[in-house]
């Protein structure tokens, strides 16, 4: 049959598949029926330091989060686009148009001239005490633009390191597939979660090597787990439409060049917004109803990894949930805190919302 | 309009794509590769072997035609009642000798040899049929074992009595004539095999016991259950193989006048290939005479042909048994992935570039911006009432609505809480209209056009309207009827949306953009329906104005309202009302201060307005992606629109968060109150009009309100 096939290929369609959600990806409420801690716009980059205070941002702020809820704690020139921790007390502090800041006390100090070009970080992770990752979704886009990027088919970006002592930046891979979070392995060596690509890639060797593929959305940050292995968030799903449209060159130009962004065929950190979004007939509203299991352009997705970067349980808030863009993860001893970017909320996925 | 997209246009607009999957929906499809093959032997063998079609030549070969098709046929019969019967060789070859034991050795007349043939025949097979049908033993062994047995008495017969019959002086002149004679030029076997099949194809395709065959054959399991008595059906099914077999052997023993051991060896093969080859499905259930007939020709031509070209006995078998293999490989695959080739090719997108709309957002200060009106409205059998496509109300103000389980329900005024089923119609009711007389009018998915009497009676008032005459598809029915209106005549206009899906799949449609929707009338008084307007885009509400001059026509993939005059000066033209809505429109209906109400059954997106540009992008769409994960307009997302005769739009209510009516289908105003239906919906939402005539009805504007004598006035006062 093979040859039959072959000779009947150039006549049949060519199948769009996606990695289902099935195995440890198997869907779930557990996300959308989370406890909620705050509200906040934007809410993303949950960070704990080396104090104990845990820090989030939201647009142009860093907050600080209490037990009353979110406290302003700053206002940077550009949106904030990652936030790391540093062993040594203080905050690193990423923001779109490239800054790079380190914020001790009271005082903040800008390294963006240490690198030889502008890079808009997507996450930041210190490895050690004095070295600073630095993810760069796209070298030629900024780190808020990944809808675009990923229309564009950019696969530019890179992973540097900077040496907080001496000031001085190094790339270290480039050529990735919208770097989008970091961590490292047993051996201290870097992976990167590769969004447009699905797959999490462990950098150091001679060459880069898949440590994890066939993720069923867009990763984006690592945050370790207690007790070991990592908190993946995957910040938007796998669409058969989005990769359809992937495929399509003329029909996407004439998309991006005609059409306002936020009516793309496009992933999407929240959708439903506006009627001018499109739908799929998966998506159709049904006596009242929107299928879980529907086609979407956003979902909320986060995964527990073991050490060795293998996905063991996975929590969902799904097509028709509201709970979506899980953009950072920060696992507390009293509290496993999501940072839903889409939705604009902080859920704890260790309690549960109050049913009424 | 660059030159790609013009080039683009000319392709997909100009090139009848969307006949390849009207085609191939067509049952007669399954007929094109065996006629595609016949046609490719016929020439393949005309032009190796000078003088294959000569009269001559043609003679002989109908003469043998005649014999081998009648086996042929009875072997198909057997074959679409889901069995085989490999035993045709033996029962030819038993009838053949019956035939001439008859004539040279009883020295009987021909009518007797003819009756012995056929009774030989049928009671082999009824020895088939007993095994096989009421036994219930398995088809290809049992007739396996009956070919020996078969074979072997021929064999006994013919060492004992072949001698005698050859050496027999009987001259039978009427015999031999119907052997080696002709009729207008045509062999008699030729003629006797066609009349045959004639009659075969009748009963095949028209008679209860033909249906009774194949019924059998594509599924017993449904067929026992539906009360079709199936062992006494494939009992048939073997009889009528062997009085075909009887029939064939008493031609050939007509034509050879004579016998050898050899009679009948290897017909078993030809004929089932011949069968096959045709395109009955060794399966069962899906196959035809005309098949076997198709089947038949080309074996016939390919081992005469092959023996003309010198090949041996060995090379012709092993031709005609590769090509049975072929044919079931063929035969399988087909099966198996015809509806996938199906759902592949039948979306066939056009390039429809559609006009720039005014904005509909909230805020945008357009007529059109939408509003949160309609969130807010009170819900009537919220959870208990799917898919309300149109609502109406009578006179006691009694609400009625169509829904997707078949029924017409009513729910009983002042507070719409108790229900009844009104009437139980089958297809999904979709729009309604009230008649004079209180009775309501119903376009009917998939039906047709049905009444619906005061006292809940269902007649039937249309099912079809006249045949185009260059469609494949059978455009005579209504597939997608839509919406109604009644004119003041009594006339009923109504729409059928489109002649390429069914009505569930309308949504389908808009992918295809293709402009197949009309406008129909139907006259009760003569009972005739007339296709008044084609090519619409998805062509849906229909209103006749305040004025009883013309109708107020929806064609939602075109997002305009156009007016069809039916009486005055300008009777007959059409003319657009509204064009380049943001919104797809649907039902139309009128308000009580002489405007009318539209529902928009869902909003434009740039994003799909731009892939309606692109038919390559939707083609591959269609081809590459599960249903589901296609690209729709939103119909999450719809409204109510009101405008005046003008066309101009005087206020547009919404509900954008989508949670009571996401896609709103239609709307009728009475008393003062909206009431809102949706196709997709489970609830019937109504909202206050605190503008509007308190004491005005749609049925009074229609029917001139509450006069005396007035015989819906009921208990009003």
């Amino acid at each position: 049959m093979t040859l039959l096939d072959r000779l009947l290929d150039p006549f049949r369609g060519e199948a769009v598949t996606i990695p289902p959600y099935d195995g440890a990806w198997k869907p779930n409420t557990a996300l959308e029926t989370a406890a909620r801690v705050a509200a906040l716009p934007e809410a993303d980059n949950l960070v704990q330091d080396s104090g104990g205070a845990v820090w989030l941002t939201g647009g142009s702020t860093l907050y600080r989060l209490e037990d009353g809820g979110v406290t302003p704690a700053g206002t940077f020139p550009a949106p904030i686009t990652a936030l790391a921790a540093l062993p040594g007390g203080g905050l690193a502090v990423a923001l779109a148009d490239g800054g790079l800041f380190l914020r001790h006390g009271g005082e903040s100090r800008d390294l963006r001239s240490a690198f030889p070009v502008a890079v808009s970080a997507t996450a930041l992770l210190a490895s050690d005490e004095n070295t600073l990752l630095v993810a760069q979704g796209s070298a030629s886009l900024a780190a808020s633009e990944w809808v675009p990027a990923l229309m564009r088919k950019r696969h530019d970006g890179a992973v540097w390191t900077l040496d907080l002592a001496s000031g001085k930046a190094g790339r270290i891979a480039d050529g990735l597939a919208f770097p989008s979070g970091l961590a490292l392995d047993e051996t201290g060596a870097p992976v990167v979660a590769e969004a447009f690509a699905h797959r999490l890639t462990l950098l150091g060797g001679a060459r880069p090597r898949t440590v994890l593929d066939r993720i069923p959305g867009y990763p984006g940050r690592l945050s370790p787990a207690l007790g070991g292995g990592w908190w993946l968030a995957v910040f938007a799903p796998r669409n058969r439409l989005i990769e359809l449209v992937l495929r399509e060159e003329r029909f996407r130009a004439d998309m991006i060049a005609t059409v306002p962004q936020e009516y793309w065929i496009a992933p999407a950190l929240r959708s439903g917004q506006s009627f001018l979004e499109p739908l799929q007939r998966g998506g159709v509203r049904t006596m009242g109803v929107r299928k879980p299991w529907a086609p979407a352009r956003s979902y909320g997705l986060v995964a527990r990894l073991d050490a060795a970067f293998r996905p063991l349980s996975s929590l969902h808030s799904r097509a028709d949930g509201e709970r979506h863009g899980a953009t950072s993860v920060l696992d507390l001893p009293q509290a496993r805190l999501v940072a839903l970017k889409g939705a604009g909320e902080i859920a704890d996925i260790l309690n549960r919302e109050p049913q009424p | 309009m660059t030159l790609r997209e013009r080039l683009t246009r000319l392709r997909y607009n100009r090139v009848p794509d969307h006949l390849l999957g009207e085609i191939l929906s067509k049952s007669w499809a399954d007929n094109l590769v065996p006629f595609a093959f016949l046609v490719v032997v016929v020439a393949a063998f005309g032009m190796l072997l000078p003088g294959f079609f000569a009269p001559s030549s043609l003679l002989d070969t109908t003469r043998q035609l005649g014999e081998f098709l009648i086996v042929v046929l009875g072997l198909t019969v057997v074959i679409i009642g889901g069995g085989i019967d490999l035993s045709v060789g033996s029962i030819f070859a038993l009838g053949a000798f019956a035939t001439l034991s008859v004539i040279y050795i009883a020295e009987g007349p021909v009518w007797l040899a003819f009756l012995a043939a056929i009774g030989a025949g049928a009671a082999f097979g009824a020895v088939n049929g007993f095994l096989v049908g009421y036994l219930r033993l398995r088809a290809f062994l049992t007739t396996l074992v009956t070919l020996i047995i078969g074979r072997s008495i021929y064999d006994i017969l013919i060492t004992t009595w072949g001698a005698r019959i050859q050496s027999s002086p009987v001259f039978n002149d009427s015999f031999d004539h119907i052997g080696m004679g002709a009729l207008w030029g045509q062999p008699i076997s030729a003629l006797i095999a066609l009349a045959f099949a004639v009659i075969a194809h009748l009963v095949m395709s028209r008679s209860r016991i033909g249906w009774h065959f194949t019924a059998v054959g594509g599924a017993r399991r449904s067929a026992f259950n539906v009360g079709i008595n199936v062992r006494r059906t494939i009992f048939l099914t073997y009889v009528i193989s062997g009085v075909a077999c009887g029939l064939a052997g008493f031609l050939f023993a007509a034509r050879l006048s004579g016998v050898g051991p050899g009679t009948g060896l290897g017909l078993e093969l030809a004929a089932l290939t011949a069968a096959v080859v045709g395109g009955n499905s060794l399966g069962g259930g899906r196959g035809s005479i005309a098949k076997g007939l198709m089947g038949a020709v080309v074996v016939l031509l390919i081992t005469n042909g092959l023996i003309r070209m010198g090949a041996g006995t060995g090379t012709s078998q092993l031709i005609v048994g590769l090509l049975l293999a072929a044919a079931i490989i063929l035969d399988v695959r087909w099966l198996k992935n015809r509806h996938k080739v199906l759902s592949e090719v039948y979306v066939a997108p056009l390039h429809h570039a559609m006009q720039p709309a005014q904005s509909a957002l909230p805020g945008s200060g357009t007529a059109y911006a939408l509003n949160d009106a309609l969130a807010a409205a009170e819900p009537i059998a919220l959870g208990t009432v799917e898919g309300p496509e149109d609502v109406i109300l009578d006179a006691d103000d009694n609400l009625y609505a169509g829904t997707r389980h078949g029924e017409i329900v009513r729910w009983f005024a002042p507070d719409y809480t108790r229900s009844e089923v009104f009437a139980h119609i089958g297809g999904f009711p979709l729009g309604l209209a009230m008649g004079r007389e209180g009775e309501i009018v119903s376009c009917v998915g998939a039906m047709g056009l049905y009444g619906v009497a005061r006292d809940g009676k269902v007649s039937e008032l249309s099912t079809e309207t006249r045949r185009s005459l260059f469609s494949v598809i059978d455009d005579a029915r209504l597939r997608d009827p839509n919406d109604c209106d009644i004119g003041p005549d009594g006339r009923i206009w109504f729409t059928d949306s489109t002649t390429r899906y069914d009505a569930h799949d309308w949504a389908l449609d808009s992918i295809e953009s293709r402009p197949t929707g009309r406008l129909l009338v139907h006259d009760p008084k003569t009972g005739r329906t007339r296709t008044v307007l084609k090519n619409l885009r998805y062509a849906n509400g229909v209103c006749l104005s305040h004025d009883g001059q013309s109708l107020l026509i929806a064609e939602s993939w075109a997002c305009s309202v156009h007016r069809y005059w039916i009486a005055g000066p300008k009777q007959g033209q059409l003319e657009t009302v509204i064009r380049d809505m943001p919104g797809y429109p649907d039902n139309i209906n009128r308000a009580s201060d002489g405007t009318y109400w539209m529902a928009w059954l869902g909003m434009r997106t740039p994003s799909f307005d731009l892939a309606l540009r692109h038919p390559a992008m939707r083609k591959r769409m269609t081809r590459n992606l599960p249903q589901d994960d296609w690209l729709f307009p939103n119909i999450n997302t719809g409204g109510v629109v009101k405008f005046d005769e003008s066309g101009a739009i005087v206020a547009t209510l919404g509900d954008l968060g989508g949670a009571a009516h996401p896609m709103v289908t239609s709307m009728r105003e009475h008393k003062g109150w909206l009431y809102i239906g949706g196709i997709l919906n489970n609830r019937i939402g109504r909202i206050r009009l605190p503008d509007a005539d308190p004491a005005w009805t749609s049925w009074n504007s229609y029917w001139g309100g509450p006069v005396s004598g007035d015989p819906v006035s009921g208990d009003r006062t």
